[in-house]
């Protein structure tokens, strides 16, 4: 019998020890991990799955501009105007580092419209002009199409622009094709931004007017009678930011007055998305936008169903890319990132020419503390601001 | 009483089984196996060891003015003794419009297997006279310096590291 205790006793212990051993130890094989993507191609940077990057390295990027046929992407950087490729492939350069662009646009496939002013001598002031660069040639030349502009716009086949013509009157011109019409008729105010109507037969114009301090009124331009009229004027010193957006429920755009926000001693721009009939008459806040929306910058489709909208829900939440629908008056969001910073400049964001995606500039929050990164600077993405290629569904995609 | 002591051993031995079961399960379930986090280094020939050392505390000492110092290690993490390994460090700007970059380099003699070697670059980090007055709405916010350092192995193998300082 004391053999049997024993036994028992011994077995006991032994299970306990083996139960013990196997069910406390780890696995020990080493997994490696693959290693980080390249630069380009689809990358998820915190701006949804789909996102591709368009641009790498440092620079700080804005105005994309997509050419006719998609195949590529052009943007100013630190003043100079590059395009590169949707997929890969290098950067070309069309200006010289010194050279200031505040917009480019397509005219064709291969050719460039570029607003901007070349590098001044001295302390002069120099004003803008708008240039054309052709993509076959070598040299990094402008040729200059006219001086004295203040905004250009373009509608895939043609371009017009606004010329300084004194201090409180502008003028239009316009090319398509062959035809180059310069309007004789002087228009109230200096233009700031314009855009196309869907037809192409009219032009709305953000204008400063006379004796104000701010881009408040909104005209309508004829481009067949050449002759305008203001469609709407804002009061109470508020602005309108950015390029009035055409669509078929009527022109939309961002304003607002610079406010004070509740919580603190910061001044924050807040801006609204409003709409006017194409008519004219009193802007109202645009349906579909909840009355806290904070608005940055708005472009619309090419099929002009749809408007891209950089914004924020709130004045707390962060920035990002929504879709707004004028005729369902829907708001989407498009991202929902929550540690990249979306660029707010008005001319920040562009359709491609299918309208199934929409390029940002987004940065992840700089540090600050120093930062190492086991890239080459040209490679790296979210330390500085970047282009990125969102899909955003086709039209077909777009319930009615 | 020896039925007691049995039945007490018994209900012990069935609590540690299942004790025990559910120990073996939880591991095989959800256990992840330890990954090494090290990362992987990109392919490259015989001799594709060497790896780049920063003091975090000395960057972010630096200051934007002449006459900076940083010091670093260049680490050997193969198996044979690596000559001549380059040291590049390139002080360049946020901003690409400007040509301000600055080119230093070291070499390094020889780096026996498995040890570190010193390098001290002194460099000039202060911003350039900038030749045209660009229009600030261009660039609205104090731009980086970015210092990039790489390692290069006679047999062209590199280890880059590319440091983003604050403004």
């Amino acid at each position: 019998m004391p053999f049997r205790v024993a036994s028992v006793k011994r077995f006991l212990i032994l299970s306990i020890a083996a139960l013990l051993v196997a069910g406390c130890a780890h696995r020990s094989e080493e997994v490696s991990i693959a290693p980080l993507a390249p630069a380009a191609g689809r990358v998820d940077p915190g701006l949804g799955p789909g996102t591709q990057a368009l641009s790498s390295g440092p620079g700080y990027k804005g105005s994309p501009s997509w050419s006719p046929d998609g195949d590529r992407i052009a943007f100013t950087v630190d003043g100079y105007v590059v395009d590169k490729p949707t997929d890969s492939g290098d950067l070309r350069r069309w200006t010289t580092r010194d050279f200031f662009a505040e917009d480019t646009e397509w005219e064709s496939d291969g050719v460039l419209m570029i607003l901007g002013a070349a590098p001044p001598s001295g302390a002069e002031v120099v004003s803008s002009s708008l240039y054309t660069a052709r993509a076959e040639e070598d040299s990094l030349g402008l040729e200059r199409v006219r001086k004295g502009v203040l905004a250009i716009g373009t509608d895939g086949e043609g371009l017009i622009f606004a010329l300084d013509n004194g201090t409180h009157e502008s003028r239009l011109s316009l090319t398509r094709g062959s035809v180059h019409r310069l309007y004789t008729r002087p228009i109230e105010g200096r233009v700031a931004a314009l855009s196309l109507s869907p037809d192409g037969e009219e032009a709305v114009l953000a204008v400063r007017p006379p004796g104000d301090r701010e881009i408040s009124g909104l005209r309508v331009f004829d481009l067949s009678r050449g002759i305008g009229r203001e469609i709407t004027r804002l009061d109470g010193n508020q602005e309108i930011l950015g390029t009035p957006q055409w669509t078929d429920q009527g022109i939309y755009f961002v304003a607002g007055k610079k406010r004070t926000t509740v919580d603190s001693d910061i001044v924050e721009p807040l801006y609204d998305i409003y709409r006017v009939p194409n008519e004219g008459g009193a802007p109202e806040p645009a349906p579909g936008v909840g009355e806290d929306f904070v608005a940055a910058s708005i472009r619309v489709s090419p099929d002009r169903e749809r408007l891209a909208v950089i914004g924020r829900l709130n004045p707390k939440s962060l920035t990002n890319l929504y879709l707004l629908d004028p005729r369902a008056r829907d708001l989407t969001a498009v991202t929902t990132n929550e540690d990249m910073e979306i660029k707010t400049g008005p001319d920040d964001l562009a359709w491609s020419p299918g309208g199934k995606s929409v390029a940002v500039i987004a940065r992840g929050i700089p540090s600050t503390k120093p930062e190492v990164r086991t890239e080459p600077a040209d490679r790296l993405l979210k330390d500085f601001y970047n282009l990125y290629e969102i899909p955003v569904g086709g039209p077909e995609d777009n319930p009615r | 009483m020896r039925d007691i002591a049995l039945w007490l051993s018994g209900a012990a031995l069935a609590f540690l089984i299942t004790a025990g079961a559910f120990l073996l399960l939880a591991n095989l379930a959800t256990a992840p196996s330890e990954k090494s986090l090290t990362p992987e280094k990109a392919p490259g020939g015989p001799g594709d060891s060497v790896d780049l050392k920063l003091d975090s505390e000395r960057l972010a000492s630096l200051e934007p003015h002449p006459d900076q110092k940083l010091d670093l290690a260049v680490e050997n993490e193969g198996g044979e003794q690596l000559s001549n390994v380059n040291v590049t460090l390139i002080v360049s700007s946020e901003n690409t419009a400007l040509l301000d970059s600055r080119y230093y380099r070291q070499r390094v003699e020889k780096i026996p297997a498995g040890e570190t070697a010193d390098v001290r670059f002194t460099f000039d980090l202060a911003a350039p006279d900038q030749p045209v007055a660009r229009p600030t709405a261009q660039t609205p916010e104090p731009v980086r310096k970015i210092l990039e350092l790489r390692a290069t192995t006679p047999e062209g193998n590199s280890t880059v590291r590319t440091v983003i300082l604050p403004p």
